[in-house]
């Protein structure tokens, strides 16, 4: 197919100021051409179809004041990269991974360095250009990103620590995507600090592909705080080969809008996926969260965990999708979602949906709706604890099953500080 | 020295009037015991006087040092120097016992000046010594798969580490065994003196015999109907409710009569 790059000057524009492969910008066209003939995609119970969450702004270069990093807090770790807006600031004790053959580069480098890589599993195993609206959007708009590629036999030891500052000083979309490839037999451990400088309103529209190639093992952990007028479309997938095994640890503390497409396709015989996910949702905003977990191979593991709590007049919906394909036999998909409610004005909904197809399998599912429990209050309370105090510690007690079941007790922790973060602030529009 | 007053006071539970009129006056110092038969309004007086929502105040007044607390949320009240001992405490997964009475104590000190933890701990250890709990009872979630007396012990060992001016105690006795009537009641008899008074609820004398009350009011039908020594209790001990009740001509029938 030939690709008519003069009737796109914006993107040709665009193309030249990066240098970007031509198979690239071709690919850019193709989704931008797509996208007449695709709609947004549909998450039960989450109706977002209104919000600005479509990219309409025109692709252009960014650059943003370094300065603006001044005021946020990032923790020194062994491998460590920072990214602001589409820029990156920052890249720390990375040579000894690429010793190992590791190959950590932001998106620009590695279209530049790693093109034929980058085109194998850019938008090709786990999420298509052109799947939805918000999919093609996302390939005609990137500008940013990370490309992380452990070679087989590879266990990289300390966890990879990233910050994507989304920079919302200037109206400006982020458009954002991170691939993960961890071949065959390797080991990954990877923790993601989404955040927000500025309050412009803007769109961010993020991909994440996870590819877990046969008998390799990736930790997944993010902790997500994007701003009060950033809209956002989130989605982390991961594609799984004969027994590689995901631990997803995802932490939804946005202020902001936003939709969570969180999706585990077991596409390998023995594969597993295991999603911990936490959600505080504050003020008015809206947080979706669809998880998916689809066995395809045989004897694959699917479960999922989400707990989430809701404050002032804010949403929070989970849905859980277990998916068993016919012919995957001997899988399990089990699957436990709770909302708890801390005002008579928060909304809240957690919807298990189990598809199977398939008679020689299990599955399970819990899911629950509630109020803070009054008694427990009083008692907490009757001791001098002020309520707010007195809520936030049976919040704790709430989210603490998915927090204790996190593989790493240092995200663990980090998480911690950011729900008390998240309660304090959110306690003050009660 | 502190004093609670209550007066007149009706107290009612959805709709259903508990509480009658209860008139009760107690210094620091002194330990008041209430006995009565069931249902006759001892446990919502309790929970009235530290303010749980359902229990609804529809006259009279309590008073701490003179100010009306009634219109105090729970928390404000405890810091103003009550406690309740609960007999069904509310059990909170995801929080320590030790963070939690460390909460707790902190709560009633300004910001900048909370307990230091070593302070703390060795305050704990020696506490929960005199109480025969195990250490790894302060590790554990908050009443977390306590066991009645476990249970029972640790609202004592609340009481002793936030050391409140009245302490009320909501059938302390209630599923002790002998041995843990005794634990119970020698940390109660170590938080006696000038500053610390307590209010017990009790069916049973034998508590009495093991924490010596100063004072026994019988409650029956919702109010206070007789006031003695703790010779009154070993006088309920012998002739039973029913006693003090014809004696006194009070039209009550007691829920455990028969007909």
């Amino acid at each position: 197919m030939t690709v008519e790059f003069e009737s796109y000057p914006e993107i040709k524009d665009y193309a030249k100021s990066v240098a970007e492969p031509k198979w690239f910008t071709e690919m850019r066209i193709k989704a931008l051409e797509a996208q007449p003939m695709l709609k947004l995609p549909n998450f039960e119970k989450i109706r977002y179809q209104r919000w600005p969450i479509q990219l309409k702004r025109v692709l252009k270069k960014h650059f943003s004041d370094s300065k603006l990093l001044a005021e946020l807090n990032i923790e020194e770790t062994k491998h460590l990269i920072v990214q602001l807006g589409q820029d990156t600031v920052r890249a720390t004790g990375l040579s000894e991974l690429e010793e190992q053959g590791v190959i950590i580069c932001d998106w620009q480098t590695a279209l530049e360095q790693h093109s034929d890589l980058v085109k194998k599993y850019f938008m090709q195993k786990a999420v298509k250009y052109n799947e939805d609206l918000l999919t093609a959007q996302h390939v005609a708009n990137l500008t940013s990103g990370l490309f992380v590629y452990i070679p087989k036999n590879t266990v990289v030891k300390e966890p990879l620590t990233t910050y994507f500052v989304q920079d919302a000083t200037a109206k400006t979309d982020y458009v954002h995507h991170v691939i993960i490839v961890a071949e065959r037999n390797s080991e990954f451990s990877y923790l993601e600090n989404l955040t927000t400088i500025g309050s412009e309103e803007t769109t961010a529209n993020i991909i994440v592909e996870v590819i877990a190639e046969a008998d390799s093992h990736v930790k997944f952990a993010s902790v997500d705080r994007l701003g009060a007028n950033t809209t956002t479309y989130l989605n982390r997938r991961g594609h799984l080969e004969d027994n590689a095994k995901i631990d997803w640890s995802m932490g939804m503390m946005n202020d902001g809008n936003i939709v969570g497409d969180f999706d585990s396709d077991l596409v390998g015989n023995g594969s597993h996926s295991e999603v911990k996910v936490v959600a505080i949702s504050t003020g008015k905003q809206v947080q979706g969260i669809d998880t998916r977990v689809t066995n395809m191979g045989r004897h694959t593991i699917g479960h999922i965990l989400q707990h989430g709590v809701i404050l002032s007049r804010s949403t929070l919906t989970f849905n859980g999708i277990g998916h068993i394909i016919k012919g995957a036999k001997g899988s399990d998909a089990q699957q436990e979602s709770r909302v708890l409610m801390l005002s008579t004005k928060a909304k809240g909904d957690a919807n298990p949906i189990l598809l199977i197809d398939d008679n020689d399998v299990t599955a399970g599912h819990a899911a629950s709706v509630g109020r803070v429990n009054q008694e427990q209050l009083y008692y907490l309370m009757s001791r001098g604890l002020p309520k707010k105090i007195a809520e936030r510690l049976v919040i704790r007690g709430f989210l603490g099953p998915v927090l204790a079941a996190i593989p790493s007790k240092a995200i663990e922790e980090q998480l911690r500080v950011t729900i008390e973060r998240k309660l304090v602030d959110g306690q003050k529009d009660e | 020295m502190s004093i609670l007053e209550i007066k007149d006071l009706h107290v009612s539970i959805e709709g259903k009037n508990i509480l009658k009129g209860v008139n009760l006056t107690m210094k620091t110092g002194e330990i008041h015991a209430i006995m009565g038969p069931n249902g006759t309004g001892k446990s919502t007086l309790s929970e009235a006087i530290m303010g749980h929502p359902a229990y609804k105040v529809t006259q009279g007044e309590v008073l701490l040092n003179g100010e009306n607390i009634l219109n105090l949320p729970v928390d404000e009240r405890a810091r103003a120097g009550l406690f309740l001992a609960m007999q069904y405490p509310a059990e909170i997964p995801g929080v320590t016992n030790a963070e939690f009475i460390r909460g707790a104590i902190n709560a009633r000190r300004p910001e900048d000046d909370a307990i230091s933890v070593r302070n703390f701990l060795k305050q704990l250890d020696e506490t929960m010594s005199v109480l025969d709990m195990t250490e790894e009872m302060a590790e554990r979630y908050l009443n977390e798969g306590f066991s009645g007396g476990e249970k029972k012990r640790n609202e004592i060992l609340q009481l002793m580490m936030i050391k409140p001016k009245f302490a009320i105690l909501d059938e302390i006795d209630s599923g002790l065994d002998i041995d843990a009537l005794k634990v119970v009641s020698r940390g109660v008899n170590k938080m006696r003196g000038p500053e610390f008074g307590s209010l017990i609820i009790t069916h049973y004398q034998r508590l009495l015999n093991y924490i010596v009350p100063d004072v026994v009011h019988v409650m029956m039908g919702g109010r206070i109907v007789k006031q003695g020594g703790p010779e009154l209790a070993k006088r309920l001990e012998d002739e039973g409710y029913a006693g003090i009740r014809d004696e006194l001509g009070l039209d009550i029938k007691l829920v455990d009569e028969d007909a």
